[in-house]
């Protein structure tokens, strides 16, 4: 009980995070630092004159988001919850500012927003706001989830809003993504299937005709269908990209001996991992997928033992994020998918994603710590009566009483 | 945290319900996604095993083929140098404008494609200062390359740049700048005929430059390079053969200096005689090396567009003409050689007057009996035809041959005639013989002409021409290099040296060539004034000549045979008189040039050629003695003599700049100068006695 007790002090109550998770993916930004390099050093001397101009931001980038996750591992993910909503109205407000002609156009989609000297990206942002406040309500509407006008119709709707204000940008993937959370969390949440098959139902139409009717979706969508006729125009960097992976063959070319830089454009950004493919090889491809595969099942497994269920819900909707963020931007790269305008998460040159991947990890290996004593009394969150009450029924059974444990920590 | 598996079922909702019994679905839906997002893991990887295992070679050959593109080099077209090493014909590059339409217009949405073009189209044509409609019409063209403006400034140059780089509103992509080469000739009309010109196409089209295309031009190569995706060139695997990257460099026998005196010389005569044309060839009669090669009318290469076919004709090879009385050289070396005469032998001229056959021989000079030296001097048709009817018409054919006539050359020019000893393509009859002897009936080229006289030069070898001294790779080798080659012996040495001494009477009083006689040195040479056939008549015409002369100097181990050709001289037309000059002055210089110093001249003493009087001095106080004007007055201290440390000045007017300077100093005074040419005022005055190292004003004006 002595033990027990000193845990109590404060800054003793965790215990460690996951520290493969934590160990994969600073070796991730670090595999990205080497690759963005590789990819961007062409495009670096060209248009900057200095080769390194990428990787010295990016180096600047990772350094910033090393520190972002340390920080977010440190900060209880419970104090995040009074700030889901302002978070999520500030993402919200982003967005709308980056569509309403304050964008800063990039690669033909105003998906930027510049503040200052930096060009912030609100929907890499608006992806983890969405995932914290899934998290928040679907903890706080517990089993109402199961309803249509409660436990649906808001988060479809607050969903609907982003995935519009995406597409308006227009970011075809990055809606994709948000539906895709949106679903998954629902899903997971306990939303009754058919109110979710409907909802995919309506989804899909949206989508096809979003895609049908807007001329350049449906061109781009006809070039990659027949990818080798519109090899010089719509389907130029699916097909290069195509052919990045492809003349990486099994062990590839080599690192920093890609030639497809010269010709794929962003390949430092969206398009990094047909770069991967190109000098790598299959294995390197291999080796990505299974660290994304060790990412997603440690956060399904920090999901799994979270404290509780807004812990285990934004646990895993990030998990998923970052899950499907990377297969999404793979299939794309292999041009299995037609869309663009994604990042490979941890790894693609960009302030904004790293950042923002970075602070989502952090928030995921703080609810990685085991809580190994009652929560402050004091937490203005927890002012509720049954949160004291949970902290008090922890404690009861004693769980981290261990005495292994709580030397660990 | 398995610790937490053997946890009691906790009934407390506000735990996490999800670890509990009642999250058991929970659990299962998100092992549901998971299994989803499995399945899509299992997509990507068998996505990616098609793409990179079973596909990837297809790929990778796709890849390959798409960066080492192969592109064409157009190699740099050789440089021709003249034996000093002076560039005679260089390459330029000259930037010009291109277009890739497909590049400009890439990602840009099929409806705002006008509105692009438009407004790219109207800044393209501001920096390049041409017509927008035009520029817009390529653009829409959407070629993958089109030339927008060729030979651009460099101030289009860099407002391409700007455009292209965005620094001038946004950015235009697909505009391309790169040298177009362009064939530049330096000395501009030197040697035009000569050298000949380059087409846009990169082909020389005439002269040396359509000759040696193949070495100057290179080997345009199917060069294999990585580009990148706007077709720029990252760098080459490397070539193997040197050619590709740049010709071979010609090095010729032609001596700029030699070329522009006989050009300059023979363009005079021309103009001064109202002749239709001319050439003049120098040629070194001890290695067949031509030093000069000029043809008048000649033309600027660099534009070529506005000369014609008449100016671009190389005359000396190109042109055959009846030579006339030069012929006669070598008729008297085929006697002489045949023994059919002796060097001292004297033949009966018949007053001038001789039948042979149907046709009567006449002289301009009309004698009884001449030596073979006066035969020569005078020019005598008559004795002439009688050496070569006393060798007979086969055996005179056969020595003519071997002096190289009837044949070409083999010069490395292209259009070389070879001249024609049997117009009827028979052997001559006996008035044909008699007319060949003096160069009637028979057409040669001045080139021939040359070579033939060059081997009566040399001691008797007739010799190729050189025109080609080496030919050297880009970087400085040596490719091919020429070298004295005898084509074959044509007389003995001892019938050479005959001729030699007698052509030099040629040049003396009493010859026809007296005007190519040189100060100092002996001189050997044959005029020839040659009527023309009337193409109308077929007969010869009474106003149309070639007026010509072959010779070398000295007479003894010459450096140069020169032969002067003048077509149509219509003021005076006699060989002597046209011809013979112009061989004196390019004869002249060479001789100047090649530093041979006149035979039996004493070298002069600098300080005495200092002395002499200056002509400009004599001139001015003449011309003011014949105006009648009285020196200045001179009152400053003018009597007297002369202190130990003093001089008195004398009179510098009128003294060009260098004497007077000279001239002060020598007197121990500080001259002070202004202004340029002849000396117009002095202070003091001329006789005003001055202190040694005082300062005396010189003012110069030019003069007038």
């Amino acid at each position: 009980m002595k033990m027990l007790r000193s845990l109590f002090a404060p800054g003793a109550r965790v215990g460690a995070m996951d520290v493969v998770l934590a160990a994969v993916v600073v070796a991730l930004i670090g595999f990205g630092l080497v690759m963005v390099y590789s990819a961007s050093v062409v495009e670096a001397t060209a248009d900057f004159g200095n080769p390194h101009y990428f990787l010295q931001r990016h180096g600047v980038f990772a350094l910033l988001a090393l520190a972002v996750m340390f920080v977010a591992s440190r900060f209880d993910y419970h104090k995040l919850r009074p700030l889901t909503y302002p978070v999520l109205g500030l993402v919200t407000l982003l967005m709308v500012l980056s569509v309403a002609g304050f964008g800063h156009t990039g690669g033909g989609a105003a998906r930027w927003l510049r503040i200052g000297p930096i060009h912030v990206q609100p929907s890499e942002a608006a992806k983890v706001a969405l995932v914290l406040w899934l998290g928040y309500s679907l903890d706080r509407k517990r089993e109402r989830v199961k309803t249509f006008s409660i436990g649906m119709l808001p988060h479809l709707l607050m969903a609907g809003v982003l995935v519009l204000l995406c597409m308006k940008q227009p970011d075809f993937g990055g809606a994709a993504v948000l539906l895709f959370l949106t679903f998954a969390m629902l899903f997971v949440a306990g939303a009754r299937l058919g109110y979710l098959l409907g909802a995919l139902m309506l989804g899909a139409l949206f989508a096809t005709w979003a895609i049908r009717f807007t001329p350049y979706r449906w061109e781009r969508m006809l070039a990659w269908s027949n990818m080798a006729e519109h090899r010089q125009d719509l389907a130029y960097q699916p097909f290069q990209s195509v052919m990045s992976f492809g003349s990486g063959e099994i062990t590839g070319l080599g690192l920093g001996k890609g030639l497809q830089v010269l010709y794929l454009p962003e390949s430092h950004t969206d398009f990094i991992s047909a770069i991967i493919g190109e000098e790598l090889g299959f294995i390197g491809i291999l080796g990505l997928c299974a660290v994304y595969l060790v990412i997603v099942a440690r956060g399904v497994r920090v999901a799994l033992s979270a404290e509780d269920e807004y812990g285990s819900y934004v646990a895993f909707g990030l998990s998923v994020l970052f899950g499907v963020q990377a297969l999404v931007n793979m299939s794309v790269a292999m041009a299995v998918l037609p869309t663009k305008g994604l990042t490979l998460p941890f790894v693609s040159y960009g302030g904004s994603s790293l950042l923002v991947s970075a602070a989502a990890m952090g928030i995921l290996l703080n609810i990685s710590r085991p809580r190994l004593g009652p929560a402050p009394l004091a937490a203005p969150y927890t002012a509720a009566p049954e949160a004291s009450a949970t902290v008090l029924t922890e404690s009861t059974f004693g769980d981290g009483a261990d005495p292994a444990e709580g030397a660990r920590a | 945290m398995s610790r937490r598996r053997g946890a009691a079922p906790a009934p407390a909702p506000q735990g996490n319900r999800i670890r509990t019994e009642a999250g058991k679905w929970i659990r299962m839906r998100m092992g549901v996604l998971c299994g989803v997002l499995g399945l899509g893991l299992g997509l990507v990887v068998s996505a990616g095993w098609d793409l990179m295992v079973v596909d990837g070679p297809h790929w990778r050959e796709l890849a390959e083929k798409q960066r080492q593109r192969r592109l064409r080099v157009q190699p740099k077209r050789g440089i021709i140098y003249d034996r000093s090493g002076s560039a005679l014909a260089v390459t330029v590059e000259v930037p010009s404008v291109s277009l890739d339409a497909n590049e400009l217009l890439r990602g840009v949405p099929a409806p705002q494609v006008p509105v692009v073009a438009r407004d790219a189209a109207n800044r393209i044509a501001r920096a390049l200062s041409i017509e927008p409609a035009l520029v817009e019409r390529k653009i829409l063209a959407k070629r993958r390359w089109t030339w927008l403006h060729r030979q651009v400034t460099a101030e289009q140059v860099e407002a391409i740049r700007k455009l292209a780089a965005g620094e001038d509103g946004e950015r235009i992509r697909g505009l391309i700048v790169e040298g177009e080469p362009r064939r530049f000739h330096p000395r501009r009309e030197l040697a035009g005929p000569l050298l000949g010109f380059v087409a846009p196409d990169g082909k020389g089209k005439d002269g040396l430059e359509y000759a040696l295309n193949r070495e100057l031009e290179g080997h345009p190569d199917q060069l294999r390079g990585l580009r990148d995706r706007s077709g720029r060139l990252i760098f080459s695997e490397g070539i193997a053969d040197d050619q590709a990257l740049a010709g071979h460099d010609l090095h010729l026998t032609l001596d700029q200096g030699i070329q522009y005196t006989a050009e300059r010389e023979l363009a005079n005569v021309a103009r001064t005689f109202e002749a239709s044309g001319g050439s003049v060839l120098v040629v070194d009669p001890n290695n067949g090396e031509l030093l000069a090669m000029a043809s008048w009318p000649g033309y600027n290469p660099n534009d070529y567009r506005k000369s014609s076919p008449e100016q671009r004709r190389n005359r000396a090879i190109v042109d055959a003409f009846e030579p006339g009385s030069t012929m006669k050289i070598f008729t008297v070396a085929a006697g002489l050689a045949a023994g059919v005469i002796q060097p001292t032998q004297k033949l009966y001229c018949e007053k001038g007057v001789m039948a042979v056959d149907n046709v009567v021989i006449r002289d301009t000079h009309p004698a009884e009996w001449l030596s073979l030296t006066q035969i020569l001097a005078q020019s005598s048709n008559i004795c002439s035809a009688k050496i070569g009817l006393a060798l007979g018409g086969d055996a005179l054919y056969e020595s003519l041959r071997r002096f190289g006539f009837g044949e070409r050359t083999g010069v490395e020019l292209p259009g070389e005639s070879s001249g024609t000893l049997r117009p009827r393509g028979r052997p001559w009859v006996q008035v044909e013989t008699a007319a060949a002897s003096f160069g009637q009936g028979i057409s040669v080229t001045n080139l021939q002409m040359a070579m033939a006289t060059a081997a009566i030069a040399n001691g008797g070898e007739l010799l190729e021409p050189v025109l080609i001294r080496k030919v050297t790779t880009a970087s400085g080798e040596v490719v091919r290099q020429s070298a004295r080659q005898v084509r074959r012996r044509v007389v003995s040495k001892r019938v050479a040296q005959q001729l030699a001494e007698m052509l030099v009477a040629v040049t003396e009083d009493g010859g026809t060539g007296i005007e190519a006689d040189i100060d100092g040195y002996r001189v050997a040479g044959k005029t020839a004034t040659a009527q023309k056939t009337d193409p109308r008549t077929g007969r010869y015409s009474l106003d149309d000549y070639v007026a010509s002369f072959v010779g070398f100097v000295p007479a003894k181990n010459p450096v140069a045979v020169v032969v002067v050709t003048v077509d149509e001289p219509r003021v005076d037309y006699a060989g002597g008189a046209v011809a013979a000059p112009v061989f004196r002055r390019v004869a002249e210089m060479v001789l100047r040039y090649r530093g041979l110093t006149p035979a039996g001249t004493k070298p002069v003493n600098l300080e005495e050629l200092a002395r002499r009087p200056d002509p400009a001095h004599a001139t001015h106080a003449a011309l003011r003695a014949a105006r009648g004007e009285a020196p200045p007055v001179q009152e400053v201290q003018q009597a007297g003599k002369p202190g130990k440390d003093q001089v008195r000045l004398p009179d510098f007017t009128g003294w060009p700049v260098r004497a007077a300077l000279r001239q002060s100093v020598e007197l121990g005074v500080r001259p002070e100068v202004s202004g340029t040419g002849l000396l117009a005022r002095q202070e003091p005055p001329p006789g005003a006695i001055v202190d040694k190292g005082s300062a005396v004003k010189l003012i110069f004006r030019p003069a007038s």
